[in-house]
């Protein structure tokens, strides 16, 4: 049987430890915060709507056989919203799970050797490759078989499991990148050398609202040394990753903090220990690009108009003569489960390795005999939920599920991307001239939705006209993809409001059809040369946004029938997200601030105040593992973690009970103070990394064992509150008596023993954890 | 044992960290309880930094209302108080410093006939007025009473203090008796610098709080006189009298004296 990577019977027996857990959990005998930690390194993220789970399950090289396809697709049935969900990074997820069905979920999973762990978490995540590798005739050589193993190899070595931040690997079968090998963690392009094959190796990159493009880590290695490599840079990052700090924890800050030198000089101590010994060369599986031999398939011969296009737009020819490869675009990167099934039930007769998941959310289906190719159109045809009677470039849009499920989401990409797809089949606008055009977009900047790398790219944001809010998009144009080595971020050129940008695009589009023969097909050149100055132009055109009265509109969102509210914004489900959600809350901060200085009045003061004590409340509860279920519980937080502990002034616990009773008029007497807890906050924020926490530690924080001395956790106070609460911990103890106090690297290490000792105790033991805090030993004197 | 509340402990902090002081100090602090005879230029900045301290009970007492020719120096009261009583307006900013403190208001003289009961509830005593008859009354009575006090007595650019605890020099060992009526100007009548209300304040309220938390040496057996103008500060010894009409231990006053109040305005007087 095919299998994409193995499970090994730890991952099995871990998943006994998070069945308990589960257990523990929902009776309500675990905090949701460690829960939450436990279940994201399972893959299992909590949905917008509480209590709601999605479960990612790794598709190693975006591979998937038809029978585990199938499986899924039953188990989405069963215990979820009965589609299978594609993602851009290769994998597929069953959304809307209860708890206390994602253990059967893992279960049916484990059947067909699929697994959920690592699809969240600090580990090594999904390993890409090019969806066409293997099979497109300009393969370099065949990446699977790479990823494939190096998949099993990593995920069964313990150390993978508790890295710094998450490690994304991605491999292209040629220099054409069609993984983003600069866009991720590690990247590997084939490329022949003398006969031989072997890879560059790209290092540091990664999307995200801080962006970075990788940086050449090895101009070359043989083949043998794709698993040397990683492990060495897993080494690393292992040890110099930054733990303390996850705002700048992926590899490309490791990068930027040691500049080019130190990185490589520190990646090849690691390197070089281990790059000359063969018995770590990867042992590759043979993925073979064939069809079963005997096929029982009556053949079904299709004609017609409808169904050549459909041949010209999606069948392509294979490296396999007689083989093709097959596009097929799901609406929204859904798939539901009676498609599923007459897919997979076609696929049962073709063969195992028929299925990639590719990252604009579509199937590539390989492998078919020619023959078969009605058999595919027909079975196509019945399924009810594709885009396969579409152009390519409708399917070939990226977004990410934004403000629907996802709690940092501003906009609703989703629901763009159906205007978009909409209103452009209103038109004759010749799109399969543009197949390979890419219009991505994310619902925040954050980029699920891959704007980074996108011809025409969207990230929502907050627009605002006369103190009311209605959802916008940047817009960002001009990446340049295609050839390793030479990536090149979209940048942003204008912004336009949600409700217009069907429109924009369409106009843009249209402009873009026309010259595109001029310009040879170099949309670069033509960006360059008018393209940029049109978005600009066009975004001026839309620029004036109606009131609300005279168009309540503009103020909804595509796919939500209600005024565009910031309220239902919660905290990030992913860990990932913290800090953008962070930087999210600082900016709304900054604007709203500007906002009610330069005079807001009435219903847009009050709200715009709110809105202040609200973020200004969020914006730091991450950072303690506080995870607020309602807005009250923000601000009850924020009073409890942030000002009783001496972080934040108590001036501000007035404003922040007055917003917390929802008395948002009563805000207005206090505008100067509200200002000012924004600005606190900021201030704060800024301080931040030496002195705050980023974990919580609860077993840490709340394990008083009977034995061995009394432990306390001031990680997270500055000084000198945390030594404050020393000496009272002091007090309550008898002469004698031993005192474990956890304290923050900096500063609070530097003060409190000092300041114990001149009290008089005795400091018996400092000692520095793998994250950076310190845990102090004092004996009562 | 109380243990703080955790915006106590930040509030407190400052005073926590003292080594002297510490959290057990602080609870000595939020348990004691304090008398201010007069809440003008002297209870003022006592009152203030005692509430800012945390002492759990602030008793005040004093007949008089605010009057414009107070605020140039008695820091508690603002000028929208005019014409409020003192204890009620100096109550109602007590509560806006630190709602751990409870007050309570004496809208009256300190008398004979009202002083022994009043002081009954008190760890610490402190003399805030500026009229000899009662400040001998204060110190008759704590000494009868066993309550340690604080005296102070400003007048024009100088200032003078001393601490009577139980066993040390009372105010009598130092000045037998008052001065006959109208013989020395009371403060309202021979002005005062605002400020030296606050330097003489601050120094009792500092006398008190470390009587509370055994901290230090207080001023016990010693004067202290400054003269502002020259910025000039001392202290001078003074004896426990054997022959103290009130503390020895064959006292002549048993009882409690009125004497006759200075001549001047009683509306007017501190
Ligand atoms: C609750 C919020 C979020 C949801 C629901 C969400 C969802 C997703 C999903 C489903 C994918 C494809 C995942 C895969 O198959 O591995 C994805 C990819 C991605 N996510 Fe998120 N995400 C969220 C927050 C964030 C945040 C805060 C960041 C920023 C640090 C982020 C950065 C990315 C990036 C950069 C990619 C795709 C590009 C790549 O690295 O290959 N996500 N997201
Ligand atoms: S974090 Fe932002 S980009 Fe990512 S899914 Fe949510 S809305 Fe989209
Ligand atoms: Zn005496």
């Amino acid at each position: 049987m095919l299998k994409f990577y193995e499970n090994s019977s730890v991952l099995v027996s871990e998943q006994e430890q998070f069945e308990r857990d589960i257990q523990i959990f929902i009776n309500g005998e675990m905090n949701p915060i460690q829960f939450k930690a436990i279940r994201v390194a399972h893959g299992v993220y909590e949905q917008r709507e509480r209590e709601t789970y999605m479960i990612r399950i790794r598709c190693a090289a975006g591979g998937i056989t038809p029978m585990q396809l199938r499986k899924v697709a039953l188990l989405a049935e069963k215990y979820g919203a009965g589609e299978v969900h594609f993602t851009t990074r290769q994998e597929v997820q069953i959304h809307d799970a209860k708890i206390d069905q994602v253990m059967d979920i893992i279960r049916g999973l484990n059947e067909v050797e699929l697994s959920s762990r690592g699809g969240g978490g600090n580990t090594i995540r999904n390993i890409l490759t090019s969806p066409d590798s293997g099979v497109d005739p300009e393969t370099t050589f065949d990446v699977d078989p790479y990823a494939i193993e190096l998949t099993t190899r990593l995920i069964n070595e313990p150390d993978s499991w508790n890295l710094p931040r998450k490690f994304k690997i991605a491999m292209s079968h040629n220099s054409k990148d069609s993984t983003y090998s600069q866009a991720t963690c590690l990247g590997y392009v084939a490329e022949i050398r003398n006969g031989q094959k072997g890879f560059k190796v790209f290092c540091s990159g990664g999307m995200g609202a801080r962006p970075m493009v990788g940086n050449e880590l090895l101009e070359w290695i043989p083949d043998t040394q794709v698993y040397h490599v990683a492990r060495a840079l897993k080494s690393m990052f292992d040890v110099h990753g930054n733990r303390r700090s996850k705002f700048s924890s992926r590899i490309k800050f490791l990068w930027k903090k040691l500049g080019d030198d130190d990185f490589k000089r520190n990646f090849h101590e690691y390197y070089d220990q281990i790059k000359d010994d063969a018995s770590l060369n990867l042992v590759l599986p043979v993925v073979e690009n064939k069809a079963n031999d005997t096929i029982t398939l009556p053949v079904i011969n299709e004609s017609g108009d409808a169904f050549d296009t459909w041949k010209s737009r999606y069948v392509f020819d294979q490296l396999q003569p007689g083989l093709k490869s097959v596009k097929l675009p799901l609406k929204l990167g859904d798939l539901l489960k009676e498609d599923a099934d007459l897919l997979c039930d076609f696929l049962d007769h073709i063969g195992e390795n028929t299925i990639r998941c590719d990252r604009a959310q579509n199937i590539r289906l390989r492998n078919i005999p020619e023959k078969y190719i009605g058999n595919l159109y027909n079975v196509i045809t019945k399924m009810k939920m594709t885009l396969a009677a579409l152009p390519p470039f409708i399917g070939n849009m990226i977004n990410c599920t934004g403000a629907q499920t996802c709690k940092l989401g501003i906009c609703l990409p989703r629901g763009l991307s159906d205007a978009i797809c909409d209103r452009l089949i209103r038109t004759d606008l010749k799109l399969d001239e543009i197949t390979d055009f890419k219009v991505n977009m994310s619902g925040c900047p954050n980029t699920c939705g891959m704007h980074h790398v996108a011809d025409l790219g969207f990230f929502g944001k907050i627009g605002r006209k006369d103190g009311e809010i209605f959802p916008m998009y940047n817009v960002m144009a001009g990446a340049r993809t295609g050839h390793a080595g030479e990536l090149q971020y979209a940048e942003r050129v204008d912004e336009v409001a949600s409700k217009y940008v069907p429109d924009f695009v369409h106009d843009f589009l249209a402009v873009w059809i026309d010259k595109k023969d001029a310009y040879k097909n170099n949309y670069i050149e033509f960006l360059e040369k008018e393209g940029k100055a049109l978005i600009k132009s066009l975004c001026e055109h839309y620029r004036d946004v109606p009131t609300y009265e005279q168009n309540p509109e503009v103020y909804h969102d595509w796919g939500r029938n209600r005024k565009m509210t910031l309220d239902d914004m919660g905290a990030a489900e992913c860990s990932a997200g913290m800090f953008d959600m962070i930087d999210v809350d600082k900016k709304e901060i900054e604007a709203q601030s500007e906002a009610v200085k330069v005079g807001l009045t009435g219903n847009a003061l009050e709200e715009s105040l709110y809105n202040i004590a609200f973020r200004a409340s969020r914006m730091l509860l991450v950072t303690r593992g506080l995870d607020a279920k309602t807005d009250a519980q923000i601000f009850e937080y924020f009073q409890k973690h942030f000002i009783t502990t001496g972080l934040i002034e108590t001036q501000f616990t007035d404003v922040t009970s007055l917003a917390k009773l929802g008395l948002k008029a009563e805000l207005v007497k206090h505008q100067e103070t509200v200002l000012a807890l924004g600005q606190a906050v900021i201030n704060l924020y800024k301080n931040m990394d030496d002195s705050l926490r980023f974990k919580t530690d609860v077993k840490a924080a709340e394990a008083t064992p009977s034995t061995g001395p009394t432990q306390k956790d001031y990680r997270g106070i500055a000084c000198p509150m945390n030594f404050v609460k020393t000496k009272l911990a002091l007090e309550t103890l008898t002469k004698g008596d031993q005192l474990e106090v956890l304290l923050d690297n900096g500063e609070p290490i530097e003060n409190v023993p000092n300041s114990v000792a001149q009290e008089g105790h005795k400091v018996l033991k400092k000692e520095q954890a793998a994250d950076g805090h310190w845990s102090v030993l004092i004996e009562k004197c | 044992m109380m243990s703080l509340r955790e915006d106590q402990i930040e509030r407190y902090s400052r005073h926590i960290i003292l080594q002297d002081i510490g959290g057990k100090g602080q609870e000595k602090i939020l348990n004691s309880k304090v008398l201010i005879i007069g809440a003008g230029g002297l209870g003022a900045p006592v009152a203030l930094y005692l509430a800012a301290a945390g002492v759990g009970t602030l008793g005040i007492i004093d007949g008089d209302v605010v009057d414009a020719s107070n605020l140039q120096r008695q820091v508690i009261h603002f000028t929208a108080d005019i014409g409020k009583p003192k204890v009620q307006s100096a109550k109602e900013k007590i509560e806006q410093i630190n709602p751990d403190v409870k007050v309570i208001t004496y809208y009256e003289l300190f008398t004979s006939e009202n002083a022994m009961r009043i002081l009954a509830d008190y760890d610490f005593v402190i003399d805030g007025t500026d009229n000899f008859p009662v400040k001998f009354l204060i110190n008759d009575a704590c000494v009868m009473a066993k309550k340690p006090f604080s005296h102070g007595g400003i007048l024009r650019f100088d200032g003078q203090t001393l601490t009577h605890t139980p066993g040390h020099a009372c105010y009598r060992c130092v000045f037998h008796s008052p001065p006959p009526a109208n013989a020395v100007p009371t403060c309202s009548q021979a002005g005062v610098l605002g400020a030296i209300a606050g330097m003489l304040g601050t120094i009792q309220a500092a006398e008190a709080l470390k009587f509370i938390t055994g901290v230090g040496d207080l001023l016990t057996n010693r004067m202290m006189i400054f003269d502002a103008k020259k910025m000039n500060f001392r202290t001078v010894k003074v004896k426990k009298n054997p022959k103290c009409p009130v503390c020895s231990e064959t006292p002549e006053i048993t009882s409690l004296i009125d004497y006759e109040q200075a001549v001047c305005d009683l509306k007017d007087r501190h």
